[in-house]
């Protein structure tokens, strides 16, 4: 029998610039921020010439271009080579000027009006005004674009703006942290710039002393105290015992920043498997060490059950888990070992403050009667959320929750969950979805299902929204009104790497045509042009999300899976 | 947060109980008009009429789902109490179970169709999808057909297959001779109807036949046949069931819209020929 081989892949198989050169890897390393970077530090696997030419690229930006924009997810940070940027300054620009959608409310009558005037040809688009609003141009390198900004002078009179020149780092943090970018940053002259992408800063930080310092530094000065602070347990804290504690705060990341490219591979394994693969942030009988707090991403939280592991909850941005068991070690409990295990779902970026510093600024203040504090404090911590609740929960009790946490739809804020036992299967739902956007139904009644519940392929609005990421025109974005995550139809190239992103294949690509039903085609290879489309939670009706409004039988919910507990009436309506 | 999904019973009590008031009121109208004399069918007629209008109004509000008009499940509930009042109207107005007169009998007929039609529907949204869900499956209606042609094609492959690696036909003629026939387009519909198993009888009935005709490798394909025809079993299943959810509207909208229209002619003649 012939035995098929394959080349073992590599990590730098794909590079991050097709066109990088040993030249520019040369002339990169006599720039003064990266000739001082001790190569000699970096593994042979991983040298720093590698990461140069695989993990970054070199790229041109005219003047004018958007470079970042706020709100934005980016998985890659820049170092100015050349030329002078500009950052906006809060308040920052207009949506309409970034690329975005601008959503307005229909009126009464507009809402009316849609009666007659849908289409009968799906995925029309008004050629003449698409053309008209264009914010997108061409750039030299093959297949991308950039939104660019069309009276700088006006915008740099009307806005509060400061420079970036060369050798200015900036994108890291959110490029690291998987968070939004909090400024935008034009080019005010033409730019080069060097893009590094995430995997490759992460080994600048993990090999050289300068970078990890640098970017520390900026994490700590940025954005650890804002995180504290909005952290319950230390809002009682006056900024200087609160930057102590940012102080003696550690970083720590687990699981894979990309964990979206092998969700798929992920779902075939056998369902114990996941669990086990998972990177361990604390282990079930542990002592704790310190309070945990999730920076971003997602934590589970399970305890050992039989032969496996059974979740209870999940962490998100925002919680903390730990306080209760030191506090209890510090009190003299002599049982302090962790009742359950921690582990990375998917990505999580943690913060670990350690037990001493916790022991200092928190239990000392909870045991001088403020025992109500401790309580109010702890209520928005996992632990206190009825943890003993959880862990007594019954297998079938929580195998909803489970499900949910296995197929990773506690990404979602807005999951379209259908109660399949009162679903009559009329598509009413896709009806009413399909008449609030022009004849275009933006979601399949189809999707994976556990009992007599199905999440159904609709866009889910995700706490962690990796379709985001890469995005060239920023097109598809986070809405500052209402966070959901809509496209921008004038500023989507039809790149698809929002829909190959999306783990839960619920952004689809359509091929546009004009008003008499003909393909709209690229003048230059006669294909058509696509769009990436989804459900925006008909943003722009009145009525909120048609789907939910149109079921007669109340069968369908947009839920946050973190703040649900199903409870199916029993009346039958 | 939980989710309440339906409406809570005292909701619905509030619901039933003002339709019921709106019932008594009717009834002493109609008492007090009948006890001056008076002809009581007109204010029961004009009751009936506006809960009928009402009822119709769902339809409409079903092509409007961008306005602002509450949500479905609301005009559901009320249609269905709504239905049911109109029900008890229609006997106070005729004064008996049916009406007098060529013209009346058959609104009454339509009335009653419609009614019926109606409460079975209900009957069957509430029962049905619960089935289904147990069936295991979850399939599209539309997509019912590609999907039944896609087991056919895996099946026939198979069974191609096993007589080009084993070098017998005797599958192959027994799945033309008898299979081929299930695996066609939806089978045993009506049994699927009342829940019965006579589709999974057939098809083992058909393997078991077969069984002792074949070899053992030949055995692994049918084995693998009657898998897939397992699975064609569960989307009959749900064909059958969802062809009823979709079919039983086809009755109660059209004869809906007729008694409408009866009715509005009905009122027209009363209004020319007895004011």
């Amino acid at each position: 029998m012939a035995i098929t081989t394959q080349e073992r892949p590599q990590r730098w198989d794909q590079p991050f610039g097709l066109f990088m050169t040993d030249q520019d890897v040369d002339r990169l390393l006599t720039i003064p921020e990266i000739s001082a970077i001790e190569e000699n530090k970096f593994p042979a696997h991983c040298s720093l010439k590698g990461i140069l030419k695989n993990d970054a690229r070199i790229v041109k930006y005219s003047a004018g271009d958007i470079v970042i924009r706020e709100g934005d997810y980016g998985n890659s940070a820049f170092l100015v080579l050349d030329g002078s940027l500009k950052v906006v300054l809060f308040p920052g620009l207009p949506g309409e000027m970034l690329g975005r959608r601008t959503i307005r409310k229909k009126t009464l009558w507009q809402a009316f009006k849609q009666l007659w005037t849908q289409r009968k040809t799906p995925e029309v688009r008004d050629v003449k005004s698409q053309n008209q609003y264009s914010l997108v141009r061409a750039t030299e390198a093959l297949g991308t674009s950039h939104v660019f900004l069309q009276d700088v002078p006006a915008i740099l009179d009307r806005n509060k703006t400061a420079s970036l020149g060369k050798g200015a780092l900036f994108g890291e943090l959110a490029a690291l942290g998987r968070t939004p970018r909090t400024s935008t940053i034009f080019a005010e002259t033409d730019t080069e710039l060097l893009e590094i992408r995430w995997q490759g800063l992460r080994e600048f930080r993990k090999y050289d002393q300068g970078w990890r310092r640098l970017i520390d530094q900026r994490y700590r000065a940025n954005a650890l105290n804002a995180h504290l602070r909005a952290t319950s347990i230390f809002s009682h804290l006056n900024d200087e015992d609160l930057q102590e504690v940012a102080d003696a705060t550690l970083f720590e990341t687990y699981g894979k920043f990309d964990w979206h490219l092998t969700y798929n591979k992920l779902q075939t394994q056998e369902k114990n498997l996941g669990i086990k693969d998972e990177p361990i942030i604390a282990q079930q009988g542990d002592y704790s060490d310190g309070i945990l707090l999730v920076r971003t991403g997602f934590a589970r939280v399970s305890i050992d059950r039989g032969n496996g592991q059974q979740t209870l909850t999940y962490l998100g941005t925002g919680d903390f888990y730990g306080a209760d068991e030191i506090f209890r070690a510090w009190q003299g409990d002599s049982n302090v070992g962790l009742r359950v295990t921690i582990t990375a779902l998917g990505y999580a970026e943690m913060l670990r403050v350690p037990s001493k510093i916790v022991e200092k600024h928190l239990f000392a203040y909870w045991s001088s009667g403020r025992e109500g504090f401790r309580k109010r404090s702890l209520q928005s911590s996992v632990e206190s959320r009825r943890m003993q609740d959880f862990i007594d929960r019954t297998l079938t009790d929580g195998a909803l929750l489970e499900w949910a946490v296995e197929e990773r739809f506690v990404n979602g804020t807005q999951a379209m969950l259908i109660n399949m036992d009162r679903c009559v299967r009329c598509d009413d739902c896709v009806r009413a979805c399909s008449a609030a956007h022009d004849g275009n139904p933006r979601f399949i009644r189809h999707g994976k299902t556990f009992e007599n519940w199905m999440v159904a392929n609709a866009c889910m609005h995700c706490a962690d929204p990796v379709c985001m990421i890469g995005c060239p025109t920023g097109a598809i974005h986070r809405s500052m009104s209402g966070g959901m995550v809509i496209i921008n139809d004038d500023t989507c190239i039809g790149c698809e790497t929002c829909a190959n992103s999306c783990p839960y294949s619920n952004i689809r690509m359509v091929s546009i045509r004009d008003d008499v039903g003909n393909f709209i085609t690229d003048p230059q290879n006669q294909k058509p042009i696509l769009k990436a489309t989804k459900c925006d939670l008909c943003a722009d009706q009145i009525s909120g999300p048609a789907c939910v409004f149109a079921c007669p039988h109340d069968a369908m919910r947009r839920v946050d899976f973190r703040e649900t507990e199903l409870d199916e009436n029993t009346t039958g309506f | 947060m939980k989710i309440q999904q339906g409406f809570s019973l005292v909701r619905i009590w509030r619901y039933v109980g003002l339709a019921s008031l709106l019932f008594l009121v009717t009834w002493q109208w109609t008492i007090q008009i009948d006890r001056s004399l008076g002809v009581s069918a007109f204010a029961s007629g004009w009751v009936l009429f506006g809960v009928l209008a009402f009822l119709s109004l769902f339809s409409i509000r079903k092509r409007l789902p961008f306005m602002p008009l509450a949500p479905s499940a609301i005009w559901f509930m009320l249609h269905t109490i709504g239905g049911f009042l109109a029900l008890f109207l229609f006997w106070l107005h005729t004064d008996a179970l049916g009406s007098k007169g060529f013209y009346g009998q058959v609104l009454t007929v339509l009335f009653y169709i419609t009614s019926i039609s109606g409460v079975i529907g209900l009957f069957m949204e509430k029962v049905i999808p619960r089935q289904l869900t147990c069936s295991g499956v979850e399939i599209i209606y539309e997509r019912i057909p590609a999907e039944i042609a896609g087991i056919r094609e895996e099946v026939e492959s198979l069974i191609l297959k096993c007589t080009e690696e084993i070098g017998t036909s005797t599958l192959a003629e027994h799945y033309l001779e008898t299979l081929s026939w299930y695996f066609q387009k939806p089978r045993f519909f009506l049994n699927n109807v009342f829940g019965g198993h006579l589709s999974q009888h057939w098809v083992r009935q058909q393997c078991m036949i077969l069984e002792r005709f074949l070899s053992e490798k030949e055995r692994e394909y049918l084995d693998k046949v009657y898998m897939l025809a397992e699975k064609k079993r569960k989307i009959d299943f749900h064909y059958a069931l969802q062809s009823l959810l979709k079919t039983w509207l086809l009755v109660h909208i059209p004869m809906a819209a007729a008694v409408t229209a009866m009715v509005i002619w009905h009122l027209i003649l009363i209004m020319v020929f007895f004011v």
